[in-house]
């Protein structure tokens, strides 16, 4: 990167049509100088003289113009040539292969559509809807996603967790089913805010825990009683064991309005991270090793063999990891539907098809586990789900 | 294992992002050549005069001063012209310096999991709609989109937008813009051999066949057509027996010729020579980073008919995958799943009574926030309670 700045720095800088500007100027000064002294002293030699002396200064001064644009021509191309030297790489896609998705434009628009809705880009959202039509998006969406982002400003503007916790509990069921703790964890963060907040007055955050921790005493008693510990300790609250709470309100605001957008978009049936951010920054990822499996395929003159799945394995962050993955130990292959694990009765999974392949066909035969002694029968297999 | 795989390869990560210094570049190369050409024409018009005029002594000095206050006129048009050549090309040198300002910033960031990549990375996804979105016709979006964004720098709505122009003309069975075009790239167009200019001139041939005006067809053929002799001399005497033909006509090859397909033909063989002339990849960018990174996130339980124990929205555990988002659901049905070599699955797995696997930690956190009683655990797939002691180990290798 820092050739093509230095390359382009020198563009930008000298080799730019400036000068050649510079140089026409004194072109246009030339000529007028010339008119001028023919205009003052008309006479036939003297006219002559500055003619011929107008000829030869121009013609120095038009070959300065022209280096000027030499110098512009070779800065460009030293320039490009360090362009191709970084992208080198690169030229590999500009043959245009086959494009998996060249038929889909429809449901990329889908998805940039949705995309747009869900970072918040209403207006954007609504001149791409209206300039590409029928795009099937869920018909409520920008409805629900305008409701959220409302209710996130009013907790990173506003300080106002009002709108949020109504909200917990107009969907309690949903999110107690869910196993969320959302509603808790909404109304934890207004009473240390209060807490917080209030300085020496403690008054309004004590008034808040008796309204509303009445409810949650069932599933947070302890939480509960160690929150109101904080009472006794009013002064030296961090040094006390129940100072944690109240260390670091600003980051509770960052975590719990992270996992209200979490819960909003999981109700919705929608993952919290838009996935067209996390699979095209995951493609930029893997491109170059598939870029490199391409071009080994290519040298070897090897097909790819099996259609369904990537041929080699692309390494991503752990944030990029979001199913159990199960390959099966004796074939190497993942399970499908079609292939689904199953679990021996000593407790080793494997896949259907080395199961088949180990019971010799046979329901009855037995078959040994190939990771312990254990002995058993097809039928005694159990499939499961992973 | 997480360190190893969130290394980041600035180098190897900037593969989709050559066409964004390219494009600047063609563009300030050919705001030089037409300076170049501009000087050219003038230095030579310039000695030209002041050469006649030193070789012949006897001209009045009012016709000298004539010819000198021309030639300043002249130059002064030159300058002018040069100078809003000059303003294109500072412009252009400013987006350049801001793309390349930004390519630089990734190499500031250490790994793929810093706060920074994902600030970069989305800048980059906003790049790559803005991208398919002009090329799909979809200016306004993608005009709104940038400017929303700030990174119209970043972007060249306006480079597509006038490719799209042409090729909808085309597409519209006119070929006045595209000859146009043609005769402004000229120079370019026959370094790279492109018959873009001569299919377009044939194409003028058979409209005028077609509206029976033989005598302005030979003509045409002339002055067009036959200048192309060298390279398309088949193609030229098919044309002239396309004269003998009415546009009814069965033969193939000159049915050919008549058919109303060829305006499809020349419009995307125009897109496809625009693209190459500047160094645009032909298919949107954002088509290879999706295909390439729906394939990589893709598992077989994506699209598999029972929902799977990891990652689906009914549990806590984690985010709901992408791939099974409605999002990308249907678009990621055709690409292959990734390749994985070993099992990765939560650690401690046990099985429930009716075949999910979970890890045990998981069930157990989900109990006490659920505030089961003692002993028993929830499905978080399915919701079914279940006594703890059902649960059966298993041994995933």
């Amino acid at each position: 990167m820092d050739a093509i700045k230095a390359e382009f720095d020198r563009l930008d800088s000298r080799a730019n049509l400036g000068k050649a500007l510079v140089d026409i100027n004194k072109c246009i000064l030339l000529l007028e100088n010339a008119r001028n002294q023919i205009a003052k002293d008309p006479s036939s030699p003297s006219r002559v003289a500055t003619l011929g002396r107008l000829h030869q200064s121009m013609a120095a001064q038009l070959d300065q113009v022209g280096n000027d644009h030499k110098e512009v021509y070779s800065a460009l191309n030293r320039y490009g040539k360090a362009l191709d030297k970084k992208f080198k790489a690169a030229s590999a896609f500009s043959s245009s292969d086959y494009d998996a998705l060249s038929n889909d434009g429809h449901l990329i628009n889908r998805a940039i559509a949705m995309h747009l809705i869900r970072e918040g880009q209403f207006a954007v959202a609504k001149t791409f809807m209206k300039e590409a039509g029928e795009l099937d998006i869920p018909e409520d969406l920008q409805g629900e996603f305008v409701e959220m982002y409302q209710i996130v400003e009013a907790m990173k503007v506003r300080r106002d967790l009002e709108p949020a916790i109504a909200w917990a509990r107009l969907k309690a069921g949903l999110l107690e089913q869910r196993g969320s703790n959302l509603e808790f964890d909404l109304c934890k963060l207004q009473f240390v805010w209060l807490f917080v907040q209030g300085g020496p007055d403690k008054s309004k955050a004590r008034d808040y825990a008796t309204k509303e921790f009445q409810r949650f005493w069932k599933k947070h008693l302890m939480e509960i009683a160690k929150l109101m510990c904080a009472f006794v300790f009013p002064t030296d609250l961090h040094e006390s064991p129940y100072g944690k709470p109240f260390e670091d309100p600003e980051r509770m605001w960052g975590d719990v309005a992270h996992s209200f957008t979490k819960e909003f978009c999981s109700l919705l049936g929608l993952s919290a991270e838009s996935p067209l951010y996390l699979a095209a920054t995951a493609g930029a990822i893997a491109l170059p090793t598939l870029l490199k499996m391409t071009s080994i395929m290519k040298e070897k003159k090897t097909e790819w063999t099996s259609q369904n799945e990537l041929p080699v394995e692309i390494p991503l962050p752990p944030a990029y990891h979001f199913h159990s993955i199960f390959v099966c130990p004796v074939s190497k292959d993942q399970t499908t539907d079609a292939n689904p694990p199953m679990m021996l009765p000593c407790g080793h999974v494997i896949a259907l098809e080395s199961l088949q392949r180990l019971a010799k066909g046979g329901t009855q035969s037995t078959l040994k586990c190939p990771y312990c002694p254990k002995e058993s029968t097809l039928v005694q297999a159990k499939k499961v789900i992973i | 294992m997480s360190a190893s795989t969130s290394k980041l390869d600035a180098d190897a990560h900037l593969l989709l992002d050559k066409p964004l210094l390219r494009l600047p570049h063609e563009l300030l190369r050919k705001t030089f050549k037409q300076s170049q050409k501009a000087f050219e024409r003038e230095q030579s018009h310039v000695l030209s005069t002041l050469n006649s005029l030193c070789n012949s002594p006897d001209i009045s000095s009012e016709d000298a001063l004539h010819s000198l206050d021309s030639l300043i006129s002249r130059m002064q048009g030159f300058k002018r012209k040069v100078d809003a050549l000059r303003e294109e090309e500072r412009t252009l040198h400013g987006h350049e310096r801001k793309r390349i300002a930004h390519l630089q910033g990734i190499f500031e960031v250490g790994s793929l999991v810093e706060e920074g990549y994902e600030r970069w990375s989305r800048v980059r996804l906003d790049r790559l709609m803005v991208d398919f979105l002009v090329r799909g016709g979809y200016e306004e979006t993608a005009t709104a989109l940038a400017k929303e964004k700030g990174i119209e720098e970043l972007v060249d709505v306006g480079v597509f937008s006038g490719c799209m122009r042409i090729e909808k003309s085309l597409r519209n069975r006119n070929t006045q813009e595209a000859l146009a075009w043609c005769l402004e790239n000229k120079a370019a167009l026959r370094k790279m051999k492109s018959t873009l200019e001569f299919e377009l001139r044939l194409q003028q041939y058979v409209e005028l066949v077609r509206a029976k005006r033989h005598k302005d067809a030979m003509a045409h053929s002339k002055r067009f057509l036959a200048p192309h002799a060298e390279t398309h001399f088949a193609d030229i005497q098919k044309a002239a027996g396309l004269l003998a033909m009415v546009p009814e006509t069965s033969v193939g090859r000159y049915k050919e010729l008549y058919s109303p397909s060829r305006w499809e033909y020349l419009a995307d063989t125009f897109v496809n020579t625009h693209h190459t002339l500047y160094g645009l990849p032909q298919r949107p960018l954002i088509h290879i980073a999706l295909s390439a990174g729906m394939s990589s996130l893709k598992t077989p339980s994506c699209h598999s008919a029972v929902a799977s124990s990891s990652s689906n929205t009914a549990s806590m555990a984690n985010s709901l995958c992408p791939i099974c988002s409605k999002e990308l659901n249907e678009l990621a049905k055709n690409v292959p799943y990734a390749h994985h070599a070993r099992s990765s699955v939560e650690p401690d797995p046990v099985m429930m009574p009716n075949g999910r696997i979970y890890g045990r930690e998981r069930l157990e956190v989900l109990a006490r926030k659920l505030g089961l009683p003692k002993g028993m655990v929830r499905d978080p797939t399915t919701g079914e309670d279940v006594e703890e002691k059902r649960l059966r180990k298993v041994y995933i290798m």
